[in-house]
């Protein structure tokens, strides 16, 4: 079919094509720099002087592999439900006050969020040890005698978790409850249902692609999180991430660091290609 | 919703949500306020007042050579991961090719891999190209680790802003580069500085990294705190971290001023 404005139409696509050659240089520097070394880690799980499942096998025969991998499943899960727990009316509360408060409060969630993790860290360390600041303000209120041990257990793990992941749950949530019209809730107001009913039954409901997009995003990089585990859980809270470093740096292991590794890779990939359209990737980059 | 405004379960969300902030942001401040510090026990708060924690930073080779180190690395890395992630956002959102929405996701899965798993696959690459302890392969892991986010923030910038001007310089006799240079670039110039700025901020405060491939030689100021607060608690650790916490607050002060004028 020939129109008046084929030839514009024709230029518009050489100009398109062209322009998609300028992913070349970052699709060759992936494949050298991301590609490339997944696949040694590939190479070192299945090989040791020809092929081998010895490194899989370990895998499955030490009950410490379980207790990490089992350790790994149970932070993620608790560090998920906090994070939604209070993650939640954070958000809530963001997407349903003025402007210029939500500014106020979207500011304080974003310095600690760009703030190093090592530095978080490090302050939990300095508060919760055992002279540390939290203790003292409850020996000093007579709310126990003896300091309560909160750092190199649990404790501490659940609470450095969620002070760095709380976010990641707020920012999804955010995005889901700021596209929900709140004219349906004047509605559901004007109908009769009481603040509770219509929340329950009509924003609740509305907000849930934030619920499982947060929830996702939660437990993906809690399952792979490796500086807090490591500087702030004790023996009982070995995860996949830090058993992994310590096969490098400590028993110089490669093999069985690699396999822990392609284990964690395949859990990792499996719940973002079962869920990664929950995502949305960037979609909540541009609402905050 | 000011309908709820005056309910008393109004009054709890704020102080529940008011318990959350002073969670968020109560440790950073503690561990400022403990950095000046006389006594090397970490008070807080602070008996006596002093700068020798931030003195002993700023004198010593110990802390000061992983910094410039860290420094150096964030500045190659900027320059680096801002190019390549501003060239492949403009080819996914302006090129036309199949696949594209594949490729998108692949440029941006390192996000989800875990880093562990990523710094042992930069381990094993920098332990055969003989790359181990040296700046180059801290370069090369934080690249990787910087471009997704360029890919995102620039791949915004672009769909928000008008392709049709683009078009207009093409029709009106520009050659493609020329459209490029002058029309495409300029219109997303905000997006391309925000991305550098979290750049520089992702790769100078990377650690797992920087742990994996790092040595002796190649010690980043995250790899130095990280020993030492393993290893032997040092009071320094808090004048360090209230300066990392005003480089993290100035670059996002920064952000938030470039990208205001944009809307």
């Amino acid at each position: 079919m020939i129109t008046p404005i084929e030839p514009v139409t024709t230029s518009r696509r050489v100009w398109r094509s062209r322009e998609g050659l300028l992913v070349i240089p970052e699709l060759l520097f992936y494949v050298i720099i991301y590609l490339y070394p997944l696949s040694r880690i590939g190479a070192w799980s299945f090989f040791d002087h020809g092929f081998t499942l010895k490194f899989y096998r370990e895998l499955m025969g030490e009950s410490e592999y379980y207790r990490a991998l089992a350790n790994t499943l149970e932070i993620s899960l608790l560090t998920t439900a906090l994070c939604l727990l209070l993650g939640y009316p954070l958000a809530y509360l963001m997407a349903t006050t003025a402007l210029r408060a939500r500014r106020v409060l979207m500011i304080l969630v974003l310095i600690p969020f760009w703030t190093s993790i090592l530095v978080r860290t490090f302050a939990w360390i300095v508060i919760l040890g055992n002279n540390g600041l939290l203790n003292k303000l409850l020996i000093g209120l007579g709310l126990t005698d003896a300091p309560v041990k909160l750092l190199f257990n649990m404790t501490g793990v659940q609470i450095g978790m969620v002070h760095v992941l709380l976010p990641f749950m707020v920012f999804p949530l955010l995005a889901a409850m700021s596209r929900i019209d709140s004219n349906i809730l004047h509605v559901a107001r004007s109908l009769g249902a009481s603040p509770r009913r219509a929340f329950v039954h009509v924003f609740l409901p509305l907000s849930r692609p934030g619920i499982a997009a947060g929830c996702v995003l939660v437990f993906l990089l809690a399952v792979g999180f490796y500086v807090t585990p490591a500087l702030l859980g004790g023996p009982g809270q070995i995860t996949f991430a830090t058993m992994i470093d310590m096969q490098i740096n400590t028993f110089l292991n490669w093999g069985l660091a690699a396999s822990l590794g392609v284990v964690l890779l395949v859990v990792v990939g499996g719940i973002f290609a079962v869920f990664s359209r929950l995502l949305n990737v960037g979609q909540w980059e541009r609402e905050a | 919703m000011n309908l709820r405004r005056t309910e008393p379960g109004r009054v709890l969300l704020w102080l529940v949500c008011g318990a959350l902030i002073l969670f968020l942001v109560a440790p950073i401040v503690v561990v400022m306020i403990t950095s000046f510090n006389a006594s090397p026990y970490m008070d807080f708060p602070p008996r006596q007042l002093s700068l020798r924690w931030y003195q002993n930073f700023f004198t010593s080779a110990h802390w000061l050579e992983p910094a410039l180190l860290s420094l150096q690395v964030a500045l190659v890395v900027t320059a680096a991961a801002t190019t390549l992630g501003t060239l492949a956002a403009i080819g996914i959102v302006r090129g036309r090719f199949r696949g594209r929405q594949a490729l998108e996701m692949f440029f941006i899965s390192p996000m989800v891999v875990p880093i562990v798993v990523l710094a042992l696959g930069l381990f094993f690459l920098s332990s055969s190209a003989h790359l181990l302890d040296k700046p180059p392969a801290l370069y090369l892991g934080h690249t990787l680790v910087a471009t997704p986010l360029v890919i995102v923030l620039v791949g915004a910038g672009l769909r928000a802003a008008d392709a049709s001007l683009e078009l207009a310089a093409r029709s009106l006799g520009a050659s493609y580069w020329r459209t490029l240079r002058h029309v495409t670039l300029p219109s997303i110039r905000e997006s391309i500085a925000a991305a550098a700025i979290f750049s520089f901020l992702v790769s100078f405060d990377e650690v797992v990294i920087a742990i994996f491939v790092g040595g002796p030689d190649a010690t980043t100021l995250p790899k130095r705190m990280w020993e030492t607060i393993r290893f032997e608690i040092d009071p320094t650790l808090t004048a360090v971290s209230s300066v990392l916490t005003l480089v993290a607050i100035v670059v996002l002060v920064a952000a938030e001023l470039l990208r205001r004028p944009a809307r």
